[in-house]
């Protein structure tokens, strides 16, 4: 087994382990930063595979901005509610689980080529005027967000 | 990539989903419903890995609007939990009722 596949292994059982913490933990401020870890993980597999620019656009987007105001909001709302599900419902997860991973493993599927990813075959100027749009739609959400919290703040003080 | 490497990457991808939806199906708050699909998109980000090997650059692009899109659902979510706040003064899932209902 190579170093590669090891250090695979390692960052897959992170992800999935920190994902059952969220599960398992009570309080949501603990719940969203295993959840930031376990977004991590993922980037962090991306960029084993040496595709940067994804590695970049989880960590920042998904961790850096939704995952920090998930973080803070469950901050705020950080209380343990009870669970209204039986455990059974494990059960049909389980043998789900253990259908696709023996189906996986049993189906011998045929090795992909080594990624091969350039970003300079990327940068085009329909790519970039996609991306300047849905950056623009970021901004324009995160500001009605924020107006939303001055509202607020402003409400909160008269 | 070898065929091993696509089995952690699919089955890893998968358990996290699971955990996604048993979260969303047994959660009592929106918090943890915000957390729960975060995780499923954090899932369907991994399950694109594949797609690099075949069409790189058209991955990226798939990505890029997978990773755009999911924010600003994510985005419109914490608005409504914010908005459901402020009016019901709860964020439990139970508050949400049926149309307007009063």
């Amino acid at each position: 087994m190579s170093i590669e596949m090891l250090l695979l292994s390692a960052l897959a059982c992170t992800a999935v382990l920190s994902s059952l913490a969220v599960l398992l933990t009570r309080d949501n401020f603990y719940a969203s930063m295993f959840m930031s870890l376990t977004l991590v993980m993922v980037a962090v597999i991306y960029a084993l595979f040496d595709i940067q620019p994804v590695f970049v656009l989880i960590v920042f987007i998904f961790v850096g901005a939704l995952g920090m105001v998930t973080v803070a909001l469950a901050a705020t709302y950080r209380f343990a509610p009870g669970r209204k599900i039986s455990w059974l419902w494990a059960l049909p997860v389980v043998i789900t689980a253990f259908v696709l991973a023996v189906y996986v493993y049993a189906a011998q599927l045929a090795p992909l080529e080594k990624i091969q990813f350039a970003l300079q075959g990327f940068i085009t100027p329909e790519y970039l005027l996609l991306i300047i749009f849905l950056a623009s739609l970021m901004v324009l959400l995160l500001l009605s967000v924020l107006k939303m919290g001055i509202k607020e703040g402003e409400g909160g003080r008269s | 990539m070898q065929a091993i490497d696509l089995s952690i990457i699919y089955v890893t991808s998968f358990a996290i989903l699971l955990v996604g939806y048993f979260i969303a199906i047994s959660c009592k708050d929106l918090i943890r419903l915000l957390i729960s699909l975060e995780l499923m998109f954090g899932a369907v980000f991994m399950s694109l890995l594949p797609l690099f090997s075949a069409i790189s650059n058209a991955a990226f692009g798939i990505a890029i609007i997978t990773i755009f899109t999911s924010s600003g659902e994510l985005l419109v979510l914490i608005y409504a939990i914010v908005t459901l706040d402020r009016q019901k003064k709860s964020i439990y899932t139970s508050s949400v009722t049926i149309g307007g209902d009063k």
